[in-house]
């Protein structure tokens, strides 16, 4: 064996990489010159120790997508790409949105990176860094540990196997690892040849710059699976990271994107949720035989859903699809839907852990905060992505039906955000027992129509938007404030919401290292709680729990207990669970909530019901009450009264583990709570029910109890 | 060998016995008014309005002063075709008592006491409930010639068009100025009896003037194979009926006739019957 001399000895590529190598030898030589080796060898030994950067890149759990977040100001193929005033500032922020690596640029005649760049974003954050460079000398790997880095590049093109033998023994020496990257089969072998713990597959083709992101798929199957897999360009948006999750990167590389997103936080955090949600679906269809629960597009979940709508109305729901499956496959729509959920309706929304509220119940209780998204619900969600659909339809008015009024209000909201025109359809009783969102709506400019036919509640302002929809369908979108209805409504709503359990799942991942045990959500049309289910469909260890409204007990008529009491039938354009009479007339359903008080719920929760994914119970208006007290006293939080039906549900969780696991075991269960919305609409309601204010007081919520 | 898979909608929505022609009593009293040069006329009244018995009167004076076809309505607690005249009669006759078996009382009363030919009109969730099959064996029974269904289309009919075939019962099925021509062709192709044309874009009440898109409409189901095409909403007055009867087989009236039983009683209905068929 020959004794290597450290001389850097690289092979001659025939690629842009050579005339890079040999502006970066010129450099290396003036510093060698500066400061000499000893000197920085010193340095190094005096620097803390290196942090573990395979551990930060496999992430808490199998199904986690992790980030190298790099800090680049300009490359060969795009040139300069921003400026970056303060690289420990970036840095900090990719922190904050969960990169598990931040990687700093030190060459400095393409990409203008320096190692003062290295140094502050070391200061500045507590995560590995990775030097990046083009390493063809054992000086530069001291030099990287001398400045604070735990990880360096290594080029496999740019090496002859003797040298990246012996890069990556000195690199592991000194306790830091390497990013051994790869562009074809042969450098595949070579990487795993050498033993590299992580190996990076950039798709950059080095000869023609160009990206071929399938390329990482191609070389996929070749790849040690034993070593962290690491996607290289062309990470500019969601759809690369789905794609380069699917094929089974444990993490991407990614800085022109963050550089030039407006939020680089926020971007991170996104990557790691699409990537993370990715992954998980590859999972389940790698050991499900192929049956995905996610995978449901309509227009029937088992047996329930499909179009049981009139004719005159088939043409706008057909047109309605096909804008729909479009716009979910064009990159642009996707990007407005995120740019709009991002910076108008404040997503991604937090997951908080309710400490107090947790002990009171006696298992970790986690809140997904829908309540702080613009507007106050999930809601606004599914109108702007409905509202984009109406725009791509040339549709300018907009018409809906509230219950509670928060679809209302969010409808309005959108429709003034778009200079369109709305009309909102609200059973009269509901107008009155919300007034406060009567005037929100108002004050946005819509036109709010009190519905006074059948039992005045959400079911008939339904009815009355389709009637209206009926007679204007050339210009007007009927924007379904539920994942009901008739086919692609349920599908579609549900893909807007979406999101929430992606997040949910994601942050899960992050703050606990683990899937929840439970998660739970409130049911009326079943919105919020499609959404955030369908994060979680796959997992097979985490429970579902919707629960319905129980009104004054299943025991007497006055609930909207719908899957638990109710049968099949046809309702607003979908089969599924209704309560009904023997003869198929609807039973007009009852809730304290004015958001839950329907009598059918959205087909894919029937199914879910049926095939026993989810499991549905019943919660009264009293135990809806005394959680929606707990809340605001533990947390400070004050829940829509909806919400509180799956806090309530979630103390029922936590009684229930306590039986049966004993307290020590079930306070190490979680339940992530689908927080739907704030309650400032409900504080009459509820100052009522607990005698705050006497039965005159506030005679606009006269009929609430 | 394998056998093409045809993709469009007919063939894959229509089984083949629905395909076929069978002899129907209401194709037959079309076909009978085209004879005599003058289309049919098709009244509607929901059962139970105001009271069972009362809107067994009315039926039957329905039938006796000149309509050829009788939509007996089912009240339904979501009506989302119907504008707030019928939906007026309708909430009425639950408020009183009404139960969809009683519909059936109305539909023999009609079959023996008069010549018109009794249908049933009806959302689709009360046919669900009491059983497809069910529902038809004992329309049949007790008279009935078939089922015009509102928000019941073809592509989720399988269950309807078995029971319709087993108990030799006629499937009016809905078309509108918003089919699309494959629509149109499925729609009519599923239907027998006669197709029901929608004129306007909207839910039913009368209107002054009759949509001018009533006779595109009517048009464009022959054009897709409908021998027997129906026009309705909107029609009040004898006029509409000759305009309308100039181009479709036949004419249906709704909104009027329940308004007059509203405010007149039987012999109201009796009264606008004989003036819409042009016999007084």
């Amino acid at each position: 064996m020959t004794q290597y001399t450290g001389a850097g000895r690289a092979e001659t590529t025939g690629t842009v990489l050579d005339a890079i190598i040999a502006g970066v030898r010129e450099d290396l030589a003036a510093r060698q010159e500066l400061i000499p080796l000893e000197e920085i060898k010193a340095a190094a030994a005096a620097a803390p120790a290196a942090l573990d950067a395979v551990s930060a890149l496999r992430g808490t759990h199998p199904d986690s997508l992790e980030v190298i977040a790099e800090v680049k100001r300009s490359s060969p193929s795009k040139g300069a790409l921003a400026p970056i005033a303060d690289p420990a500032l970036l840095a900090a922020a990719y922190e904050r949105g969960g990169a598990a690596v931040i990687s700093v640029l030190t060459e400095a005649r393409r990409f203008n990176g320096s190692l003062e760049d290295l140094d502050a974003v070391r200061a500045a954050v507590g995560i590995p860094v990775l030097r990046k460079d083009f390493t063809v000398d054992d000086y530069q790997i001291w030099e990287a540990r001398a400045h604070g880095a735990d990880l360096v590049l290594l080029i496999v093109a740019a090496l002859d196997d003797e040298t990246l033998r012996h890069f990556l023994e000195l690199t592991r020496s000194l306790g830091m690892e390497a990013l051994v990257e790869t562009h074809t089969d042969e450098e595949v072998e070579r990487a795993r040849a050498v033993g590299a713990k992580i190996v990076g597959v950039n798709t950059r083709n080095l000869k023609t710059l160009e990206v071929d992101p399938d390329l990482f798929g191609r070389l996929a199957e070749k790849l040690p699976h034993d070593a962290v897999l690491v996607a290289e360009s062309g990470v500019s948006s969601g759809e690369q990271v789905e794609l380069y999750a699917r094929h089974g990167a444990d993490a991407v590389l990614t800085g022109e994107a963050l550089v030039r997103a407006g939020d680089p936080t926020g971007t991170v955090t996104a990557f790691r949720t699409v990537g993370a949600s990715a992954r998980a679906a590859a999972r389940a269809e790698r050991t499900t035989g192929g049956h995905r629960w996610s995978e449901a597009p309509g227009p029937y979940f088992g047996e329930f859903g499909g179009r049981w709508m009139p004719e005159s109305l088939i043409a706008a729901l057909d047109q309605l699809e096909e804008t729909f499956e479009k716009a979910k496959a064009d990159v642009e729509f996707q990007q407005e839907f995120q740019r709009l959920s991002r910076d108008y309706a404040n997503r991604p929304s937090l997951l908080t852990e309710a400490e107090r509220f947790s002990e009171a119940v006696g298992c970790r209780v986690l809140l997904k905060r829908e309540d702080l998204n613009h507007t106050g619900s999930h809601k606004i969600n599914n109108v702007l992505g409905q509202a984009l659909m109406a725009k791509r339809m040339g549709k300018h008015r907009l018409i809906a039906e509230t219950g509670a009024g928060q679809h209302g209000v969010a409808t309005a909201t959108v429709a003034a955000l778009m200079g369109m025109e709305c009309v909102v359809y609200m059973g009269e009783e509901d107008t009155q027992r919300q007034a406060l969102n009567v005037a929100r709506m108002e004050l946005l400019g819509a036109t709010v129509v009190p519905v006074k036919n059948g039992s005045r509640t959400l079911k008939d302002a339904i009815n009355e938007a389709l009637r209206d929809w009926v007679a204007s369908v050339d210009t007007t979108h009927y924007l379904l404030g539920t994942a009901a209805g008739a086919h692609p409504f349920p599908a579609m709503v549900r893909w807007f919401h979406q999101q929430i359990g992606d997040e949910a799942r994601a942050q899960c991942l992050a703050q606990l290292g683990r899937l929840p045990d439970a998660v739970a959500a409130c049911v009326g049309g079943g919105s919020n709680a499609i959404g955030i289910f369908h994060g979680f469909l796959d997992d097979e260890s985490v429970e579902l729990w919707g629960f319905e409204a129980g009104g004054d007990g299943l025991d007497t008529p006055r609930h909207a207990a719908t899957i638990s009491l109710g049968r099949p039938g046809v309702m607003h354009g979908a089969r599924t669970y209704l309560m009904q009479d023997e003869d198929g007339q609807t039973i007009e359903s009852h809730s304290i909530s004015a958001g839950l008080d329907y009598p059918a719920v959205g087909p894919e929760h029937a199914h879910l019901s049926a095939a026993g994914r989810a499991t549905y119970e019943a919660v009264t208006d009293s135990e809806a009450m005394d959680a929606f007290r707990l809340l605001c006293r533990t947390e400070g939080i004050i829940p829509a009264i909806e919400s509180s039906h799956a806090l309530a549900g979630a103390v029922k969780l936590g009684r229930r583990w306590r039986d049966e696991l004993g307290e020590e075991a079930a306070a190490e269960k979680v339940v992530v709570v689908s927080l739907s919305g704030r309650g400032d609409k409900d504080v009459a309601t509820a100052a009522k029910w607990f005698g705050m204010v006497s039965e005159n007081h506030d005679e606009m919520d006269e009929e609430a109890q | 060998m394998t056998v093409e898979q045809p993709a469009d909608l007919v063939s894959r929505i229509l089984p083949a016995e629905v395909l076929t022609p069978r002899d129907s009593r209401l194709s037959a009293r079309i076909a009978q008014c085209r004879a005599e040069g003058r289309p049919a006329l098709v009244g509607y009244l929901p059962a139970g309005y105001p009271t069972l018995e009362e809107s067994i009167d009315a039926a039957v004076a329905l039938g006796n002063n000149g309509a050829d076809v009788i939509e007996i309505g089912i009240p339904y607690s979501d009506p989302v075709m119907d504008g707030s005249v019928i939906q007026h009669a309708t909430t009425t006759a639950l408020a009183n008592g009404f139960r969809v078996a009683q519909v059936f009382e109305v539909i023999e009363a009609i079959a023996t006491r008069t010549d018109a030919v009794p249908i049933v009109m009806t959302y689709w969730n009360p046919v669900m409930q009491r059983g497809v099959d069910r529902f038809a064996r004992e329309l049949a029974q007790a008279g009935g010639a078939g089922i015009i269904t509102p928000d019941l289309i073809p592509d989720e009919a399988a269950e309807w068009f078995e029971a319709s075939v087993r108990h030799g019962l006629d499937r009016i099925f809905l078309v509108a100025p918003s089919s699309s021509r494959e629509r149109m062709e499925l729609t009519v192709k599923a239907s027998s009896g006669f197709v029901y044309a929608v004129s306007v874009m909207g839910v039913t009440g009368a209107r002054d003037v009759v949509s001018s898109a009533a006779e595109s409409v009517v048009e464009r189901a022959r054009a897709a194979g409908a021998e027997n095409v129906c026009v309705g909403l909107g029609v009040s007055r004898r006029e509409h009926v000759e305009e309308l009867g100039a181009y479709a087989d036949g004419v249906i009236v709704g909104t009027a006739l329940v308004k007059a039983l509203g405010e007149g009683g039987p012999a109201a209905v009796g009264k606008l019957t004989a003036e819409l068929a042009g016999r007084s």
